[in-house]
């Protein structure tokens, strides 16, 4: 597959800049408390470490990426425990996310919205409402923290992550620095390794995905470096750095464990939600019925 | 950096509506005539009519210059030994084209299986040209401006009369009676002129944006002499193969729907479980991949494929014909539909990558202006079940 390059001098001082730590594991940043990884045991493919296989993060941060206590939750009358809001420690290092000022205004707008549906012809559409709730894909990094599995798929030379969630795709173009021709929702990757971290740069992403269903939100500036970290045979460290100078005063990072599901025989179950979704979006437009009228 | 989003082919509506509210005010009283409409959009387009069938004529002859060279001859046998992946299997990774100008059925004129590669090349020209008419007025979105026809493409012209490769005539077999009344019961639905019609009423399940079309299988053939968007598919149809030792993964880009198929013997899933795509489970016979499905849904009001029922049984095989070729085939049974089972087999060609995210549920904004027509033309009287711009209930299929 060829994948149209940039200069190999830009390519070399790119691949300069990010590869700080050349030295594995330990000599990166503090990785969450109690972890102590190492790479015993871990499956291998061409010398690199073989992250094939289905994975799944345990935290609720789908709900808040910040620390946040259990809640009633939305519609509470109707959904009981159903929809409450578990408490969680949250995944951001730092647990603050730098808004600028007009920023925060609009997350917290977000959140006061996050269950408002306003089907539109046009991209107001997506002014208010956590895309989560009309079955649109949640771009990355959020995809990685959603309470589905997804699964890895590893060549030498792409690597291909299906999520249960909606059977979303990301295609990791390894070793290129191509640009994303397009944006999309889940971004455009380019993937490298360093020592036996998979390092993914994804760019492209529109600005309509959340980051949880606290309204926590980005631009379509927003670039996301991830490091996954394979930290035993059955986990991985997953970070991301998130740098979105439209958004926030600073990068900030994000980092929690995904573990491997060790179900034998575990495969992704679909998960279409468009046909959930079509009451909830176009009955207020007068434009649902459940089936075929009977003949009179 | 924002740039352009690809937006969804049914917003064509919208680009038609502005262009009836772009023209001159005594003729927005009435509603205009198609004739109306059609000379808007001429004067809209960037390039006229003359421009445009200047250069594709240049185009489609150097095409059909190419094409005897290029005639696909399904008797050949596959090479014998495919390049493998560093795993030592057959490498099927790539990326295919689904669009062909060779029908799936018999035509009705065509007695025998296989044309002579004159006939053969005949066929592919009268489909090549047919499809590059480009008066704007009839285009959609002046889209065969941006190298959508299939004859743009790889595709090739095809030694055989029709895709169906066992049955006597080269058609469809008999439905059974169950399959002939169901038919016929959403034939009646609908000639209903029901003006509360929904979003859930349109069986196309890619208007919708729940799948990009008709479940599995992959092709359903074209067909010569249409245009594109109804005839070869030579819109969006690429796909992805990847591999793994353990499985294979397909990704349609129409709509981005991905098939997961194990290798490795995983048991299935129990059979109340059922998926859209059904559950899959592959093997390797030499060089070929089978893939066997079972456990589709109930997708209605929509059908599976060809109008089948959630008893559709699916057999595929992979086979690297050539460099640039892969061999498709299929097996389809539904005691519930077909009288027997019936068997496809089609070449698809390798194109360049990568595959773009088609986020179809996210930007359907024609669904609603689909439903709202349809519902208005309901209302009116006016809906006509055979008019191929109606989005018709239950047309299913692709």
């Amino acid at each position: 597959m060829q994948i149209r390059l940039k200069s190999a001098a830009m390519a070399a001082v790119a691949a300069g800049t990010l590869s700080l730590a050349v030295i594995p594991i330990a000599g990166q940043a503090p990785s969450p408390a109690g972890l102590s990884p190492s790479t015993a045991g871990v499956a291998r493919m061409d010398g690199k470490p073989n992250l094939s296989g289905i994975w799944q993060a345990f935290n609720t941060a789908n709900w808040d990426i910040l620390a946040h206590e259990a809640q009633a939750g939305p519609k509470a009358a109707i959904m009981g425990v159903w929809g409450a809001q578990p408490g969680g420690m949250g995944i951001v290092e730092g647990n603050e996310l730098p808004y600028r000022p007009e920023a925060l205004e609009k997350k917290k707008r977000n959140f006061e919205n996050r269950m408002t549906v306003k089907v539109a012809n046009d991209p107001s559409r997506y002014d208010s409402g956590d895309p989560e709730l009309q079955c649109y894909r949640p771009g990355v990094p959020r995809a990685n923290y959603m309470p589905f599995p997804f699964q890895i798929f590893q060549n030498r030379e792409q690597i291909m992550i299906v999520y249960e969630y909606k059977w979303s795709v990301r295609w990791i173009y390894m070793d290129v620095k191509s640009e994303a021709p397009v944006d999309s929702w889940m971004g455009w990757s380019n993937g490298r390794w360093d020592g036996d971290t998979l390092v993914v740069d994804v760019t492209g992403m529109n600005e309509y995905t959340w980051f949880d269903r606290a309204g926590n939100f980005h631009s379509d500036a927003m670039h996301v470096t991830e490091r996954w970290t394979p930290s035993g045979p059955n986990y991985l460290l997953y970070e991301a750095t998130i740098d979105d100078p439209k958004v926030f005063t600073r990068p900030w990072k994000m980092s929690f464990p995904i573990y491997r599901r060790l179900e034998p025989n575990l495969q992704l179950v679909e998960f279409n939600c468009v046909p959930f979704v079509e009451e909830m979006m176009y009955d207020p437009l007068g434009l649902y019925r459940p089936g075929p009228r009977k003949a009179k | 950096m924002r740039k352009h989003v690809l937006v969804r082919s049914g917003a064509v509506t919208l680009v038609t509506m502005l262009i009836v509210l772009a023209m001159p005010v005594g003729l927005r009283g009435q509603a205009p005539s198609r004739a109306d409409v059609a000379e808007a959009a001429r004067k809209a387009s960037p390039h006229s009519s003359e421009e445009a069938m200047a250069y594709w004529k240049a185009e489609v002859a150097r095409r059909l210059a190419e094409a005897p060279g290029r005639v696909y001859d399904p008797r050949k046998p596959a090479m014998a030994n495919p390049p493998k992946t560093p795993w030592g299997a057959p490498d099927l990774r790539g990326y295919y084209l689904t669009a062909m100008y060779t029908p799936l059925e018999r035509p009705d004129k065509v007695t025998k299986a296989f044309y002579t590669p004159e006939e053969a090349v005949s066929a592919f020209t009268f489909a090549t040209t047919s499809d590059a008419g480009v008066d704007p007025a009839t285009v959609h979105y002046d889209w065969k401006e941006f190298g959508m026809d299939a004859w743009q493409s790889p595709v090739r012209p095809n030694l055989r009369t029709g895709l169906i490769t066992d049955t006597p005539d080269g058609k469809i077999p008999a439905l059974t009676p169950e399959a002939q009344k169901r038919r016929a019961d959403a034939a009646a639905q609908r000639r209903q002129r029901d003006p509360q019609t929904g979003v859930q009423i349109f069986g196309n399940l890619y208007t919708r944006c729940v799948l990009g079309g008709g479940a599995a299988p992959l092709i359903d053939g074209g067909a010569p002499g249409s245009d594109s968007a109804a005839g070869a598919g030579g819109v969006t149809t690429e796909m992805q193969i990847f591999q793994t030792p353990d499985y294979v993964v397909l990704v349609q880009q129409r709509n981005t729907d991905v098939r997961i198929i194990p290798l490795n013997g995983r048991p299935r899933l129990p059979q109340s479980v059922r998926q859209w795509y059904g559950n899959s489970s592959g093997r390797w016979e030499g060089n070929t991949l089978v893939v066997q499905t079972t456990s589709f849904n109930d997708p209605a009001p929509a059908t599976h494929f060809q109008g089948a029922t959630e008893a559709l049984q699916l057999t595929e095989r992979f086979t690297i014909v050539d460099a640039n070729t892969l061999r498709y085939e299929y097996t389809v049974s539904d005691p519930k539909t077909w009288t027997r089972p019936w068997s496809v087999e089609a070449p698809l060609p390798r194109i360049p990558p990568p595959l773009y995210e088609f986020a179809c549920h996210e930007q359907n904004y024609g669904l609603i202006n689909l439903v709202m027509g349809a519902q208005i033309r309901a209302t009116e009287g006016r809906l006509d079940p055979r008019d191929p711009r109606v989005a018709t209930p239950t047309d299913g299929g692709r």
